[in-house]
């Protein structure tokens, strides 16, 4: 055990995470390629964004210079504040945490959230400042970041090339002399971690798992601690990065094992490994679990698919326990589910893999946050669907969840950034300067405006500069209103949206204005209105379309007809029933863009 | 009932809405191309047809030699001799005489003329070659010679149409005598000069509606039955050469993009007139044959267009079998419960109310199969 070291890398999107991951990969012998295929993300998705996502790790066999032989395990972990709850788990299977910056960005609002994760979880901190070999490498700059930022020991950062390899052997030394060996005893009852896993269709759940006492072999039995159940172990092995049996795995391992789990309710990551014959020993200590913040509803296109969706989100909390999902119903759309994710990004990445990965066909409605509503007998309620307010003169307030903000941004382009703050209803909390050429903002905003592409616009007005992260702050009131959306008299739930009292018309306008264009002609005239409580504020009407018809000259060619008419009904299926009206996706879809403009 | 269908894809000009398959020739190169119709008949050898249809293109511009030689060919290579009706399209400007004498002669009863519109602004405005006076010249022509039927083209939706003109048009038209009327509505296809440059006076949809409903209007009045969506005729005029399409009937078409219906199979020859002057009998493409239920539900699509005889799910019973007719009966009377057909015993139409907005109907009816 004295030559294990568990590991992970914290850095910010494209700070090198997986082009070092490489490096050590080869270093190691790993893997015995060069070229730049970053084998750690291999979700498609991943590499696409050019994030990690979901946390997974590699065991490295490494002999130091002083020629004892060590086992690195090094546990990914995604980079990006929506998957805090993954970060702190993965960083729970560690000893240690090489904190990467990139010598030409500095360090990054992200950065710093997932640093400060890693320092209270007590982990040793290896400061490395990557791309020294790029021309605009501020070296000097960055590690007095480090330090300010930080209150880290600057000046002790190692210098590396990810893309060159320079340095990373002598980061491979500092992990063997510098983070600790895992403690844990093997003679000890077993007690593992599950910090990830994923489903096989042949294999069932395969738990990925961090052994903190005892051992584990081939023919044990296993206990989940929080459901009691008990399976049979077939196998056991660590990763390389493909799963590779082992004899056992003890006391300070990192791998995998697989147990003919077939429920996917069965075991979640989070979850407790222990043995049936010692069922006293306790769970480990769960790691930072954050609410849900942002909601959104999710449904099949076809409404038959509903038992699929329901299977397809089983085994994807499997791989991400912070999704939460509850069945909810929608006038609209049918049946389906209420997701809760860690933020935005963690929700478009989720709507993107259950249609990716998992076949599915889906809408998703205007993300929500939860927001508390105070009603007029003295109560209150935590809403997390705008279509489940109460009626207004039920209402006596609204409470919105608020954000902490920090945004480090370029200097001279710290105005428009404040003034998109402001014009998303933040205040300014603070403004600093942690170095000469970039400043750091803190904002409380309501996080209604962050998941209405905030961060987006952010983006685009600090040209791509700003990076940003934030925690949450708290309840604040709210002069809010839900706006309804009727079509032809239908109220669709899945069109309801909160605003603030003094934007609704305008918002409501476009809304209705774009709903018009978007929904096709009928045999009869739909009037499209949005309204607060009773009352209308915006109506347009969409005319009943007078022809429809093939009145063209084509003789004989009868084929050519049936498959245009063939075509014609393809593209009704596509729709959703509202009433009388056929409404398309996209129409679910306007809110979303709408905050876009 | 199996009629004949021969495309001659030749034009002086294309038009500038004109989506079919035609092309400018020389008059040695329509020799060869009459041979080869010739030599595609042959494969067909003995066949028999009860309906003739020449169309285009323009058939008018084969000339008075070779389209006698056409038609003798075609007599002497296949069964023609239960032809109760044959069609020839021509337009107004190569319709000459000597032509249409020479259509009369060789058994051509029923001329249908390319008229669409005797207002001449409208006609330059999409590239017609023709005036309003030279279709008039030519209608009075074709029933001085003595045709059983006249039949006329006409376009709703042409660029500065009015009701104002286009009742002009048609009351011109009622005058002179033409028995059959097809009303068609412009629609700007893919590749068209027209579509390439929408005029800014174009008819919008809702316009054309109202305008094909005001010309039915009129044509009912003068007592033009409307027998299917795009066709209106004086009683006894009605084409059976297309009633035949909508019937599902057989039909063999000659000539290269002409579609065909034999045997249960519906095809088409590749439109490739170089290719087609090579080897005429060996350029099918397309081809397709539909089980019995597909086959049903096109008909009954088909059918629905006919909007005096409809469809009789009986007949249609017969046909196809019990079993593959069950599910599109059950839809039809499905359909007849949400207003959007009515039905009279087992048989089923179109409400004329909803002629102009057929499609989402017949679509409905094209996918009987599926569970409703």
């Amino acid at each position: 055990m004295d030559n294990i070291r568990n590991f992970c890398i914290i850095a910010h999107i494209d700070h090198g995470k997986s082009t070092l991951a490489d490096r050590m990969l080869e270093l190691t012998g790993v893997i015995h390629t060069t070229d730049n295929k970053q084998v750690l993300d291999s979700m498609a998705l991943e590499r696409e964004r050019g994030i990690t996502i979901k946390a997974k790790a590699v065991r490295m066999p490494y002999r130091s210079r002083n020629g004892d032989d060590y086992i690195l395990n090094l546990i990914d972990t995604p980079g990006h504040v929506d998957f805090n709850y993954e970060v702190s788990r993965s960083l729970k299977a560690c000893e240690g945490a090489i904190l990467l910056v990139d010598a030409s960005q500095g360090v990054e609002a992200q950065t710093i959230a997932n640093a400060y994760l890693a320092i209270d979880a007590g982990l040793e901190i290896i400061q490395v400042i990557n791309k020294i070999d790029l021309p605009g490498a501020m070296v000097d700059e960055c590690r007095r970041q480090l330090e300010d930022m930080l209150g880290l020991p600057g000046k002790d950062a190692l210098l590396i090339s990810a893309k060159t390899g320079a340095g990373v052997p002598e980061l491979l030394e500092a992990i063997v002399s510098r983070v600790l060996p895992p403690r844990g005893n093997a003679a000890e009852p077993l007690q593992c971690l599950v910090f990830d896993s994923y489903y096989d269709a042949y294999r069932g759940v395969i738990p990925h798992i961090r052994v903190f006492s005892g051992s584990l072999r081939r023919g044990d039995h296993i206990m989940v601690k929080s459901t009691s159940r008990v399976f049979d172990v077939d196998e056991v092995g660590y990763f390389e990065p493909q799963l590779t049996p082992c004899e056992q795995l003890t006391a300070g391992e990192v791998g995998y094992v697989g147990a003919t789990i077939r429920e996917v309710g069965d075991i979640h990551v989070g979850d407790t490994i222990i043995s049936p014959e010692h069922s006293e020993t306790t769970a480990i200590a769960g790691s930072r679990r954050s609410q849900p913040m942002v909601f959104c509803g999710i449904y099949p296109v076809n409404s038959n698919d509903f038992p699929k969706l329901t299977l397809a989100l089983e085994k994807f909390q499997l791989n991400d326990s912070s999704v939460s999902f509850e069945k909810e119903s929608s006038a609209a759309l049918g049946h389906g589910y209420r997701l809760g994710f860690m933020g935005m990004l963690h929700m478009e990445i989720t709507i993107e893999r259950l249609k990716r990965e998992y076949g599915q066909e889906l809408i998703a409605t205007m993300p929500s946050v939860l927001y508390k509503v105070f009603t007029s007998d003295g109560e209150f309620i935590m809403i997390d669907n705008p279509s489940r307010f109460p009626a207004p003169n039920a209402i006596d307030r609204i409470e919105e969840p608020i954000i902490r903000a920090q945004i480090i941004v370029p200097t001279d382009l710290v105005g428009p950034c404040m003034e998109l703050s402001e014009s998303k209803r933040g205040t300014m909390v603070s403004l600093e300067y942690p170095d000469s050429r970039r400043t750091l903002l803190t904002y409380d905003l309501p996080l209604a405006e962050i998941i209405t592409g905030y961060y987006d616009k952010l983006k685009s007005v600090s040209r791509g500069y700003a990076s940003m992260d934030y925690d949450f702050a708290g309840y604040r009131p709210g002069d809010l209103v839900k706006v309804d959306v009727l079509v032809k008299g239908n109220q669709t739930d899945a069109l309801s949206f909160i605003s603030v009292r003094d934007g609704a018309i305008a918002r409501a306008r476009v809304l209705i204005h774009k709903l018009r264009k978007v929904i096709p002609r009928h045999l009869f005239e739909i009037p499209l209105q949005a309204a607060i409580g009773g009352k209308v504020i915006a109506r347009e009407d969409i005319a009943p379309i007078k022809k429809d018809v093939l009145a063209k000259c084509y003789g004989g060619d009868i084929t050519r007809k049936r498959k245009l008419l063939e075509k014609q009904k393809e593209g009704k299926k596509r729709m959703k029933m509202v009433g009388s009206v056929e409404v398309p996706q996209e129409a679910f879809l306007l809110l979303l863009k709408m905050e876009d403009e | 009932m199996r009629g004949i269908y021969i495309h001659v894809p030749f034009c002086v000009k294309k038009c500038d809405y004109c989506d079919f398959y035609s092309l400018p020739t020389s008059p040695g190169f329509r020799q060869s191309y009459v041979q080869a119709l010739l030599r595609e008949a042959e494969a067909h050898a003995g066949m028999s047809f009860k309906t003739l249809y020449l169309g285009g293109g323009t058939p008018s511009l084969l000339g008075a030699g070779l389209l006698s030689d056409l038609i003798r060919g075609l007599r002497h290579r296949l069964n023609m001799s239960d032809v109760v009706e044959a069609t020839i399209e021509v337009n107004p400007e190569s319709a000459t005489p000597e032509l249409l004498g020479a259509a009369g002669d060789s058994g051509i009863n029923r001329v249908s003329i390319g008229v669409q519109s005797l207002d001449d602004s409208e006609l330059k405005a999409v590239g017609r070659i023709h005036t309003a006076s030279q279709a008039l010249e030519t209608v009075k022509l074709v029933k001085h010679l003595g045709f059983k039927s006249i039949s006329a083209d006409i376009i709703i939706g042409l660029p500065g149409q009015t009701w104002q003109t286009l009742s002009r048009s048609l009351e011109t038209m009622v005058d002179s005598g033409i028995e059959h009327i097809s009303l068609y509505c412009l629609s700007l296809e893919e590749g068209t000069l027209l579509a390439k440059n929408p005029p800014a006076d174009l008819p919008s949809d809702d316009m054309q509606a109202e305008l094909f409903q005001r010309a039915s209007g009129f044509l009912e009045v003068h007592d033009y039955i409307h027998y299917e969506v795009s066709n209106f005729a004086l009683e006894g005029h009605q084409c059976r050469h297309n009633l035949n399409y909508w019937r599902g009937g057989e039909y063999l078409g000659l000539g290269p993009a002409a579609a065909s219906h034999l045997a249960g199979r519906r095809f088409r020859n590749r439109a490739d007139l170089a290719a087609y002057l090579e080897k005429p009998a060996e350029l099918t493409e397309d081809s397709e044959e539909l089980s019995p239920k597909d086959k049903a539900a096109e008909e009954a699509m088909l059918r629905l267009r006919l909007l005096v005889e409809g469809v009789d799910v009986c007949e249609l019973m017969e046909k196809f079998g019990r079993c593959n007719t069950l599910a599109l009966a059950r839809r039809l009377e499905l359909m007849v419960s949400q207003g959007q057909l009515v039905a009279d015993g087992f048989r089923y139409r179109l409400p004329p109310s909803r002629v102009l907005t057929s499609n989402a109907i017949l679509a409905e009816v094209v996918e009987a199969d599926n569970p409703v």
